[in-house]
């Protein structure tokens, strides 16, 4: 990091639509190019405060979605290209680990022996290498909290069901493609169901209604299905 | 309590202009599809334009009121009833206690929207009180609304009769010319590829939500799958999946894409999305971000006037 060449970041930007701008970095997702990316979210807020209304971070983007009466967009897109000039610190936020209790017995892994076929291994096995590693949260999005997470390793790679199911229950732990992750809230779905958390992922409720942010750390920890019920019920309560 | 659904109809919700300021946290806008004719029938019943207001679709509901009130519908054109006498749409309306409103035949767009004197008794969650239907949250109860529900409405001030005038009443065709500008992934289409998007008429299929409408038409063929990065989506996106048939993202839709996306709806035209129903007709065109700034200018001057 100390290398000066990684201050400021090769992008470009390109329209999104007629009120929005997405900038797309020359670099390939790890850590520190989210670093950069979530340092980029606050100098965007700080500048834009009242012409930017939303800001989408991604593994390799950042989309802004500004106020086309309170600014045209050429003269925005100037203004951006100004900072991206100049070096980005990558961001200090200190990254939490968050442990995700998950139950992959059957019940709630209709997909695991299917998938555990596919990859040439058992379902212990797939259950160990899934709850070995450590995932960093890229971004949020698609559904309400949703934990885009990268470091799902390569031995778990399955690509998507052909039919995706039309209803998958909240909780659900699934991995499409080379992606592993968890439905917040109920939906259609075409990820491979491997096991199920009794922890609510998202609760509008709240200040903060999503359990992670970008470079939070998960782990997942293999529970049984006493344990699981036995979650659920103390978050129902809480939840009362 | 003063408005008891007898009926509720296909999907009647809750909705203002929605969130904004949270789809880093995947949480799209929701709110009204059609904002111009919620703000109408806000106008209409003298409250500020943003308020809260009952969105109809398809289906409208039987609604019983248990106060005397004001109220508004714009939009979509159903045949309307109140106590078996026929109302109209664009003109408030005085409803007494017990009055019986019916929504009947839909002669023209999908959603219609009516506002009412008084204040909704709703807390609102995330900054808004609309409901958000794909996450289950916000609205009454975190849900449509539902046969037998009540909703409270505090206050009975009555407005004064107002009405839209005839020349600005609008029409829903059912064939709409949707203008566009560039997005993300246009220029990773061939010529040829564009060409047939913007020359072919496409139908509205019955896959059409407030999270995204599916058209068909002729598929738009790749000759190989574009790969790209999922990142940030928005309102209008047009995106191109395997399939070759465009889905138009809307209000309660994702908020991080990952097909390639062709085009995007004007803000001025996105009002339009909240119209369509399957089978209608659709036609996009390109246009430049000045003149899709021009059209959004136009749009709120508009409103500014007639409002005033």
């Amino acid at each position: 990091m100390n290398d000066s060449k990684n201050d400021s970041l090769s992008f470009r930007i390109v329209d999104n639509g007629d009120s929005a701008l997405t900038v797309i970095f020359n670099q390939t997702p790890s850590e520190f190019l989210t670093r950069k990316i979530r340092s980029l979210q606050q100098l965007i807020r700080d500048h834009f405060h009242n012409i930017v209304h939303d800001i989408i971070p991604a593994y390799q983007s950042i989309t802004i979605l500004f106020n086309l009466s309170a600014i045209s967009k050429s003269n925005l897109k100037e203004k951006l290209s100004d900072i991206l000039n100049k070096p980005i610190e990558p961001s200090n936020y200190q990254s939490k680990l968050l442990e995700i209790p998950v139950c992959y017995e059957s019940k709630y892994a209709l997909d695991l022996a299917a998938l555990a076929t596919h990859c040439n291994m058992t379902v212990q096995q797939v259950i160990e290498v899934h709850t070995s590693q450590t995932y960093l949260v890229h971004m949020l999005g698609f559904l309400p909290g949703f934990l885009y997470l990268g470091g799902l390793s390569a031995q778990l790679h399955c690509p998507r069901k052909i039919n995706p199911a039309t209803r998958i229950p909240a909780g659900s732990v699934g991995i499409g493609g080379e992606q592993t992750g968890i439905y917040p809230v109920d939906s259609p779905g075409g990820w491979h169901i491997i096991g199920r958390t009794p922890l609510p992922m998202f609760d509008p409720t709240k200040n903060n209604p999503a359990i992670a942010s970008p470079l939070d750390k998960i782990k997942f920890i293999s529970i049984g299905q006493s344990e699981f019920l036995e979650l659920q019920k103390r978050h129902k309560e809480t939840n009362r | 309590m003063s408005m008891h659904f007898v009926k509720a109809g296909l999907q009647t919700s809750i909705q203002d202009l929605g969130r904004q300021g949270l789809m880093h946290l995947g949480i799209s806008n929701s709110g009204a599809m059609d904002t111009n004719a919620m703000k109408l029938a806000n106008w209409l019943v003298d409250k500020p334009i943003d308020s809260a207001v009952i969105e109809v679709t398809l289906v409208g509901p039987k609604i019983r009121f248990e106060k005397p009130m004001t109220i508004a519908i714009c939009g979509a054109q159903f045949d309307l009833y109140l106590n078996n006498n026929m109302v109209f749409n664009d003109e408030n309306i005085q409803v007494k206690k017990n009055d019986v409103l019916e929504f009947d035949r839909l002669q023209q767009g999908a959603r219609a929207y009516i506002a009412f004197s008084g204040d909704l008794q709703l807390r609102p969650l995330l900054g808004s009180c609309s409901t958000h239907l794909t996450a289950k949250f916000g609205g009454f109860n975190n849900r449509q609304v539902n046969n037998n529900d009540r909703l409270a409405i505090s206050s009975t001030a009555l407005s004064p009769d107002k009405k839209i005038p005839t020349k600005n009443e609008i029409i829903y065709s059912g064939k709409y010319l949707l203008r566009c500008t560039r997005s993300v992934e246009s220029d990773r289409f061939g010529q040829q590829q564009s060409e047939q998007f913007y020359s072919q008429r496409y139908q509205v299929t019955p896959e059409c939500n407030r999270m995204g409408i599916k058209l068909s038409g002729k598929p738009i063929e790749f000759e190989e799958q574009l790969e790209i990065t999922s990142c940030g989506l928005t309102q209008g996106s047009i995106q191109i999946p395997p399939s070759g048939q465009p889905i138009v993202s809307s209000v309660d839709g994702q908020t991080i894409g990952g097909y390639p996306r062709i085009a995007n709806v004007i803000s001025a035209d996105l009002p339009v999305l909240g119209q369509l129903k399957a089978g209608d007709l659709l036609n996009f065109t390109l246009v430049t971000q000045s003149f899709a700034e021009k059209m959004l200018i136009e749009v709120q001057e508009f409103q500014k006037k007639m409002m005033s």
